[in-house]
């Protein structure tokens, strides 16, 4: 009798085994919830020559790019610290040289990647991006960032974007059961689309739980197990970014980045301190709580707000009555088994 | 005798008041989020708060941290997700949304991307996040502005205003006819669109600020509307709500971050001697 294959691992192993240098590497997380402890192995591992997506790339852009890990950059929204005066790893590698970006607005982003977990090959958008420079300056994509079409029913122009499939997809989620099955709830964002979309997907969670509670709440799972390739139990996966239900933003790490970021010696003494000398998620924790007491982080532990259960109970089990008859027919499974020999419908 | 209020005060207060009851709104990051929270509490309490990372019908109990901040939220009545955030929002049915600005041109086009070359910038600012399709199809749109600048010409075209103004936006049949910036709102004043030529116009002005103030920030010759008002004070029912819901907004960025951090240092402090 075959079995559900496991997919339970480490982070190391996983990023070993999925990343590859110049993979088109996306991050699921979309703000909230980032995918935090993968970024760090990706960084570790010296993984590079990435083509990197990021809806939102706050923090994840930032460690990759300022790591070099990336050649071309595809994102709505980057990081400024400390406004006019500082900058940012991106702003310093586009200045250098060492970075290409294509700019693309939330929707316009979204679209590629509902193109491409949906098997389309582009997405219409909104056309009211013709009048912008988004549409007007293109950088590694040149024609293909947006191409106009025909709309075949009503003759107008139609603006398109190409589907993207990542290589591989990194995501932190709240639960996953040890094959895969991953649920995620909160801000929705585009992160069910921006793993589906993706060839491979690696998946970190606060938790691995049993497949019986991912059974009973199946509108939380946004990857079911046959797409998923890892999974890795990282408590506080996510940090210094907040995961719904377990912990909130660490407003002091979050400070300490953002101000290091703005300054590239500063940004590398923030990555040797907590990327490179803490070798994997539980060094991290024990180095902040060496530096910053667990008070701190303990502040930061989510109360509980349940949603209320779904009741998927319905009025009976099987198609059998109480009195082993079937339901539709009135006969037992030995009636019906007579009934098909005396009409001749049973084959040796 | 109302209460003294701050400048980040009454512009998040000015922003408030353009959200009317039973109005879809669209919050983005920063201001508007307290100014949503605000217009709920006391004047809009029908209003639909929504994020564009897909949170319908939100009861904010804190400011959020950004757009996706469910746990400033005490429920939802809809999660849905961004690509249908702004599907929703194409077809028509978002009322009114609030923009951040970088750089504005005399016509309300928005540049929130880059100062300099675009490939290799002076500045490279965040980019557009929802921006410019919030403002392509929105009813109406409230630009807010903190320490960006007016400018005869824009660096990096973002997010459309009324392009190259008179009917141009709407003639260019690529937006819902009538759409477009309804107001900009700065700490100076407030600034409306002439309805034929779509220029800015000094609308109304706050207290103690001169007309001469305005236009020091603005490089071209500003308008001033016939009409020009004092900007309303804020009344003591929406300073104190500002105060007490989100008091680093009422203190403005950079003090609220100084305070933040004394607070924090002396946190650490208090830490070290125990040890």
């Amino acid at each position: 009798m075959s079995k559900p294959i496991e997919k339970v691992m480490s982070a190391p192993e996983a990023v070993e085994k999925f990343v590859n240098d110049g993979d088109h590497l996306i991050i699921g997380n979309y703000t909230v919830g980032t995918c935090m402890e993968l970024v760090f192995e990706i960084i570790r591992q010296g993984k590079k020559g990435f083509t990197l997506y990021s809806q939102s790339g706050i923090l994840d852009v930032e460690l990759l790019v300022a790591a070099g890990a990336v050649e071309r950059l595809v994102a709505t929204y980057v990081l400024r610290s400390g406004g006019r005066n500082g900058g940012s790893a991106v702003e310093r590698a586009l200045q250098d040289g060492s970075l290409q970006i294509e700019d693309y607005t939330n929707y316009n982003y979204n679209a590629r990647l509902m193109a491409g977990m949906h098997g389309f090959s582009f997405m219409q958008v909104f056309e009211g991006i013709m009048v912008t420079d988004l549409f007007k300056k293109r950088s590694f994509m040149g024609e293909d960032k947006y191409r106009v079409i025909k709309c075949p029913y009503t003759g107008k122009d139609v603006v398109t974007v190409p589907a993207a499939n990542p290589d591989v997809c990194i995501v932190h989620v709240q639960r996953a059961d040890k094959f895969g099955n991953a649920q995620y709830w909160g801000a929705i964002g585009s992160v069910p689309a921006a793993a589906l979309a993706s060839k491979r997907i690696i998946i970190t969670c606060e938790e691995i739980v049993d497949t019986e509670i991912i059974r009973s709440s199946p509108h939380h799972t946004i990857i079911p197990a046959f797409r998923a390739d890892a999974v890795i139990e990282v408590p506080w996966g996510a940090h210094p970014t907040e995961v719904v239900g377990h912990y909130n933003q660490d407003k002091l790490m979050w400070g300490l980045f953002i101000m290091a970021a703005a300054g590239g010696k500063r940004l590398q003494a923030w990555m040797d301190e907590w990327v490179f000398n803490c070798q994997d998620r539980q060094a991290y924790i024990d180095h902040y709580v060496e530096r910053f007491g667990s008070g701190r982080l303990q502040k930061l532990v989510a109360k509980p707000l349940y949603s209320a259960p779904a009741n998927y109970g319905s009025a009976f089990h099987s198609t059998w009555d109480a009195n082993g008859k079937d339901r539709g027919t009135g006969l037992t499974m030995e009636e019906i088994e007579n009934l098909l020999e005396e009409r001749g419908l049973l084959h040796d | 005798m109302t209460k003294k209020y701050t400048l980040d005060e009454l512009l998040i207060i000015a922003v408030a008041r353009e959200i009317h009851d039973y109005d879809n709104v669209i919050l983005g990051i920063g201001l508007p989020t307290t100014a949503g929270a605000l217009a709920k509490a006391l004047h809009a309490p029908q209003a639909n708060l929504m994020m564009e990372a897909g949170m319908i019908d939100f009861e904010p109990v804190i400011p959020p941290n950004h757009i996706a901040d469910v746990m400033a939220c005490k429920g939802y009545a809809c999660a849905t997700d961004l690509f249908t955030a702004f599907t929703m929002t194409y077809r028509g049915f978002v009322d009114i949304c609030f923009l951040g600005v970088g750089q504005i041109d005399k016509f309300g086009n928005l540049n929130t991307t880059s100062i300099g070359d675009y490939y290799k910038p002076d500045l490279r600012l965040p980019g557009s996040g929802g921006a410019a399709d919030f403002i392509s199809y929105s009813k109406r749109t409230i630009l807010t502005m903190r320490g960006g600048e007016f400018v005869e010409e824009l660096e990096y075209f973002t997010s459309p205003g009324y392009l190259g103004g008179g009917n141009e936006r709407d003639r260019s049949g690529l937006f819902p006819q009538g759409s477009g910036p309804t107001k900009l709102i700065t700490q100076k004043g407030i600034f409306e669109f002439d309805p034929v030529t779509k220029e800015i116009v000094l609308a109304s002005i706050h207290p103690r600020i001169s007309v001469k103030d305005v236009q020091k920030d603005v490089p071209w010759e500003l308008k001033i509307s016939e009409t020009l008002a004092e900007t309303k004070p804020p009344s003591d029912a929406e300073i104190n709500f500002i105060r007490d819901f989100a008091p680093a907004a009422a203190m403005g960025r950079a003090l609220a971050t100084e305070v933040g951090f004394a607070n924090l240092i002396k946190e650490l402090e208090a830490r070290e001697k125990i040890q």
